[in-house]
C-alpha cells in the first residue's frame, strides 16, 4: 500500500512537471499556432545557468535561470518565428524543429558534450516521513511549485487584463485582435510565459538529476509536445491536462511495468498516444469532434 | 497555327516530364563523376550522401505528394537497416555478437542486394501497418502521431535483444560490399520508381486533395487510401535506404537512426524544395555539397596561402541555419516547388501542379 502511495506521489510529481513543460508549448501555440519543439532548448539553457551558477548561491542562480530562459524565448520569437506568421502549424514546427536542433550544437559548441553537473538544491533530494510513508521531498515539492504556479497563472489569466487579453487570443486569436487586443504584445508575453514556465521544469529536472547536457530537454519536450497534442493544443486546459496524463502513465509504467518490460515504457506512452490520437484527433479535452485547426 | 508548331508543342509536353528525369539522373551522376576524382574519403561521404538522397526521394514522395507531415520515415530506414543486419552478418558472428535472437533468425541469411530488397519490403510492411490508423490524421496531429511512430520504433529496436544488439548497443560485423557506384545506382532507382510513381493515380489523386481537400473528397477520391497507398509505396524506398545505410555504415545502432537523421533529412527535403522530386534531389546533393565543404574547412584549407579554418562544431550549426534561414526567406526551397524541363522554361507540366501555400 504504501509503496503503491509512494509511485502515486512520484508520478503525480511527473506528471506535474510534464504539464508545466505542455503548458509552456500550449500557451504559445494558442496564440501563433506554434509548437515550439525549441521550448527543450530553453529549458536546456535554463538548467545551464542553474548549473553553472549555483556555487554563486539559489538566490542568484534561480533568477538569473528564470532571466535566461525569457531572454532565449523572446529571442527566438524575434528571429525566427516573427518572421513566419503566413507558415502553417507543420512548416511552423519543422522551423522549431531547426531552431532546436540549432541551440543544441550552440551549447555543444560553448558548453562541451559532456554534462556539467553541480548539487542544484541537494537537500531536496532527501526523503522525508509522513504518516509511516517515505516521500521523495523533491516529489512533494515538485508538486507544490507546479500548483503554486498554476495558481498564479490562473490568477494573472483571469484577474488581470493583460492576462485576459492572452486568454482571448489563445481562444480566438483573429476575433482578439478585431476587438481591439494588440497582437505583438499578447505575442511577446505568451513567450515570456511559456519562458518562466521552462525555468520552473529546468530546476526540478537539474535538481533531480544534477547535471545537464547539450540534450537535457529533448526528452521532456517531446513528451511534452505529445502530451499537449493528445490533451487539446487548441486549449490551454487541454495542454496542461494532456502533459500531466503522458508523465503520470510514464511514471507509472515505469514502476509497476515487470521486470524488463520497464525500458520500453515510453513505448508504451507513444502507442498510448496514438490511439488517443485516432479516437480524438482533435484532443481529449475539446467536445466532440471538434473543427481541428489545420 | 500551323499543324506542325501543334506537333511540336505537343511533342514537347510528352517529352517535358521525360526530360525532368533524365536531367535528374544526369546531376546525380554528375555529382558522383565529379567527387570521384577526389579520393577516397569523399567517395565515403558521397555515399552517405546517396543514402541520405533516398531517404530525401521517399520523404518527398510522401510529403510532397499528399502534403502530410511525416517524421516517422526514419522508423521505416531503421527497421530496413535492421533487416539488412540480420540477414548478412556471418552466422557463427550473429551466435557471439547477439546472443538473444529468436533462434529462427540465426538460420536466415541472403546475398546483400537481396537482403536490401528484403529490408524495403519490411519498411513497406511496416507502412502498411500503421497506415490505415495514421492516415487519417492531418497537420500537426499527424506530425505528432508519425513521431510517435519514431520513438516507438526507436524503443523497440534499443531495447529488444530478441531481434538485435543488447540494450543501446550496436550490430557490427556487416560486410563491406558496397561501393558509391552501386549506391549511386540504387539512388537512380529510387529516382526513377518516384518520378513513375508521380504518375499514376494514386499520385494525381493525392496531390488533386493537396490542393484542395473539400473539393477531392466531394470528387469522390478516396484520400485515405491513396494515403494509405503512397505512404507503403515511400515506405519500401525508405526501408532500402535503411539497408543501405547499414552497408554504408556497417555498424547499426538505434540512436543513429532516430530524431537527428529525421531533421538531416527533412533539413534536405525543406532546402531543395518539398513539392517537387528535383527539390529532394537538388535539396540532398546541395546540402551534402555544402557539408562537404564546412568537412574541409573545419580540417583546415590553405587559400592564397592563408591558412583557413573554422572552429570544431561549427558544421552542423550551419547546416541548422541554413534550413532556418530558408524556412524564413523561401519556404518552397531551391525549385520552389518546380521540376526541371526542357528546355528550362518557368512553364509548369501538366499533372504537376505547383501549390500556393
Amino acid at each position: 500500500m504504501s509503496q503503491f502511495i509512494q509511485s502515486l506521489v512520484d508520478a503525480l510529481s511527473a506528471g506535474a512537471v510534464l504539464g508545466l513543460a505542455a503548458l509552456a508549448i500550449g500557451l504559445v501555440f494558442g496564440v501563433i499556432r506554434l509548437a515550439n519543439f525549441a521550448t527543450g532548448e530553453i529549458i536546456t539553457g535554463a538548467a545551464y545557468a542553474l548549473v553553472l551558477t549555483w556555487d554563486l548561491g539559489w538566490y542568484v542562480a534561480i533568477p538569473l535561470s528564470i532571466v535566461v530562459a525569457v531572454i532565449l524565448s523572446l529571442l527566438m520569437e524575434l528571429a525566427v518565428f516573427s518572421r513566419m506568421r503566413t507558415a502553417g502549424p507543420a512548416t511552423l514546427l519543422i522551423a522549431s524543429f531547426g531552431v532546436s536542433f540549432l541551440l543544441q550544437r550552440v551549447y555543444e559548441l560553448i558548453f562541451g558534450n559532456n554534462v556539467r553537473s553541480a548539487p542544484v538544491a541537494s537537500n531536496l533530494s532527501q526523503s522525508v516521513d509522513i504518516a509511516g510513508i517515505r516521500l521523495q521531498l523533491l516529489s512533494v515539492t515538485a508538486i507544490v511549485l507546479s500548483a503554486i504556479l498554476l495558481v498564479l497563472l490562473q490568477l494573472f489569466l483571469t484577474k488581470t487584463t493583460l492576462g485576459l487579453q492572452l486568454k482571448a487570443a489563445a481562444a480566438d486569436f483573429r476575433t482578439a485582435r478585431l476587438v481591439g487586443i494588440p497582437a505583438s504584445r499578447v505575442i511577446g508575453l505568451s513567450f515570456v510565459l511559456s519562458g518562466v514556465l521552462a525555468a520552473a521544469v529546468a530546476f526540478v529536472l537539474t535538481t533531480q538529476s544534477g547535471a545537464v547536457g547539450p540534450t537535457f530537454g529533448v526528452r521532456i519536450t517531446v513528451l511534452a509536445l505529445v502530451g499537449a497534442v493528445i490533451g487539446g493544443i487548441d486549449k490551454i486546459s487541454g495542454a496542461l491536462a494532456g502533459g500531466f496524463l503522458v508523465g503520470f502513465a510514464s511514471s507509472m509504467l515505469e514502476t509497476w511495468l515487470p521486470q524488463g518490460a520497464g525500458n520500453f515504457r515510453d513505448a508504451f506512452v507513444y502507442v498510448l498516444v496514438i490511439v488517443v490520437l485516432l479516437l480524438k484527433p482533435s484532443g481529449l479535452l475539446v467536445r466532440g469532434r471538434g473543427a481541428v485547426r489545420t | 497555327m500551323s499543324t506542325p508548331s501543334i506537333i511540336k508543342r505537343s511533342l514537347r509536353y510528352r517529352l517535358a516530364p521525360g526530360w525532368s528525369l533524365v536531367s535528374l539522373l544526369l546531376l546525380v551522376l554528375a555529382a558522383v563523376a565529379v567527387n570521384s576524382l577526389f579520393g577516397k574519403s569523399n567517395q565515403i561521404a558521397m555515399q552517405y550522401a546517396l543514402v541520405d538522397l533516398l531517404i530525401v526521394v521517399a520523404l518527398q514522395m510522401f510529403i510532397g505528394t499528399s502534403g502530410v507531415l511525416s517524421f516517422g520515415h526514419v522508423a521505416f530506414v531503421a527497421v530496413g537497416a535492421w533487416s539488412v543486419g540480420l540477414l548478412t552478418i556471418d552466422p557463427t558472428l550473429k551466435h557471439a555478437l547477439l546472443p538473444n535472437l529468436f533462434p529462427f533468425l540465426y538460420d536466415i541469411h541472403a546475398p546483400w542486394v537481396l537482403a536490401v530488397f528484403i529490408g524495403g519490403i519490411v519498411g513497406g510492411l511496416l507502412a502498411v501497418i500503421v497506415a490505415p490508423a495514421l492516415m487519417r490524421l492531418n497537420g500537426l496531429q499527424a506530425g505528432i502521431a508519425t513521431f510517435a511512430l519514431l520513438g516507438l520504433v526507436n524503443q523497440v529496436l534499443t531495447y529488444w535483444s530478441s531481434i538485435g544488439p543488447e540494450s543501446g548497443q550496436s550490430m557490427v560485423g556487416i560486410p563491406d560490399v558496397l561501393n558509391v557506384w552501386v549506391t549511386m545506382l540504387f539512388a537512380m532507382g529510387a529516382i526513377v520508381v518516384a518520378w513513375l510513381f508521380q504518375r499514376t493515380r494514386p499520385a494525381r489523386l493525392l496531390r488533386a486533395a493537396r490542393e484542395d481537400g473539400t473539393a477531392a473528397a466531394a470528387s469522390g477520391i478516396n484520400v485515405v487510401t491513396q494515403r494509405i497507398i503512397t505512404f507503403t509505396a515511400s515506405g519500401v524506398i525508405a526501408g532500402v535506404a535503411g539497408g543501405l545505410f547499414a552497408l554504408t555504415n556497417r555498424v547499426v545502432q538505434a540512436s543513429q537512426l532516430s530524431i537527428d537523421l529525421t531533421f538531416i533529412t527533412l533539413a534536405m527535403l525543406v532546402l531543395g524544395g518539398m513539392l517537387s522530386l528535383s527539390g529532394a534531389v537538388v535539396g540532398t546533393l546541395v546540402f551534402a555539397l555544402v557539408d562537404l565543404l564546412l568537412v574541409k574547412l573545419q580540417a583546415g584549407v590553405s587559400i592564397a596561402s592563408h591558412m583557413v579554418q573554422i572552429p570544431q562544431g561549427t558544421r552542423p550549426i550551419v547546416l541548422g541555419l541554413i534550413l532556418v534561414l530558408m524556412l524564413i526567406f523561401r519556404s518552397k526551397g531551391i525549385t520552389g516547388g518546380r521540376e526541371f524541363v526542357w528546355p528550362f522554361r518557368k512553364n509548369q507540366l501538366p499533372g504537376v501542379p505547383v501549390s500556393n501555400d
